[in-house]
């Protein structure tokens, strides 16, 4: 306002987006719901006896509780420290696959 | 071809850990032994698998889609598509068979999945006679049951 590339601050009516860095409980346990329903559908398919490349490849993904909780609320990132973010960056994350990372990371 | 794939069956059966080089955590997933097992004869697993379910045993699979694809890509949608899924909280019947569940896999964070039997299998028409409240009265007697000289 009073000189070029100022930030706007939210009380002189610029707009506020805030990400937190890390899930909240919430957040991280509606993750582990929604990992569930994924494990429970790759069951359902496996249960009916049908075979294909599909289901032996989703059989490999890891299970929720097989996961360790850096799986389940960050994810593989090349940019930032520690090469992980948080799986809430990731557009789409709720309705994304995001189980398995390059091996090391 | 048949025995191909069964054998990578039959392989991936035995053990997660030949396929997991890349990954950090050893899965601990097994495919079932309903429909095969490692120690029997393979000639007649295979032939087992090759002939067609019948009639009264083939499952269902009951597919209700929970999320969208929107934003997903037209592959997604696609598939959604070929499902005959229109629009969310729609619930479709399909056969089991490797090409359902293969498009069932490619939406699984979409869908909900339930395996039925052939006789809970509804088409759109049930499904909508079915949500219908019940009506609360029941006609006794109607002006058609009258003889037409009373009139």
């Amino acid at each position: 306002m009073f000189g070029a590339f100022r930030p706007t601050q939210a009380n002189l009516g610029g707009l506020l987006w805030k990400t937190p860095w890390k899930l909240s409980r919430t957040r991280k346990a509606n993750q582990r719901d929604r990992l569930k329903k994924v494990d429970d559908v790759i069951e359902t398919v496996r249960a009916s006896g049908v075979q294909c490349s599909a289901l032996a490849e989703a059989l490999l993904l890891p299970k929720e509780h097989e996961m360790l909780p850096r799986d389940k609320y960050t994810t593989f990132s090349p940019h930032e420290r520690g090469y992980r973010k948080g799986i809430h960056k990731v557009p789409k994350f709720t309705r994304l696959t995001l189980r398995t990372n390059p091996k090391g990371f | 071809m048949n025995t191909l794939r069964n054998s990578m069956a039959r392989t991936c059966q035995r053990t997660g850990t030949s396929f997991t080089s890349g990954f950090n955590r050893i899965s601990s997933r097994q495919l079932s032994s309903t429909s095969q097992d490692s120690s029997s004869q393979p000639s007649s697993s295979s032939s087992t698998d090759n002939a067609p379910p019948s009639p009264s045993s083939q499952g269902y699979y009951k597919i209700t889609l929970l999320r969208s694809a929107i934003s997903l890509g037209e592959r997604k949608k696609g598939t959604l598509t070929s499902l005959g899924i229109h629009r969310r909280m729609q619930t479709v019947y399909h056969p089991h068979s490797p090409e359902f569940a293969g498009k069932i896999l490619a939406v699984k964070e979409l869908v909900k999945v339930e395996n039925v039997g052939k006789e809970e299998v509804r088409t759109k028409t049930e499904q909508r006679r079915e949500r219908r409240p019940a009506k609360g009265f029941k006609v006794v007697d109607g002006l058609g049951n009258r003889d037409l000289e009373q009139l």
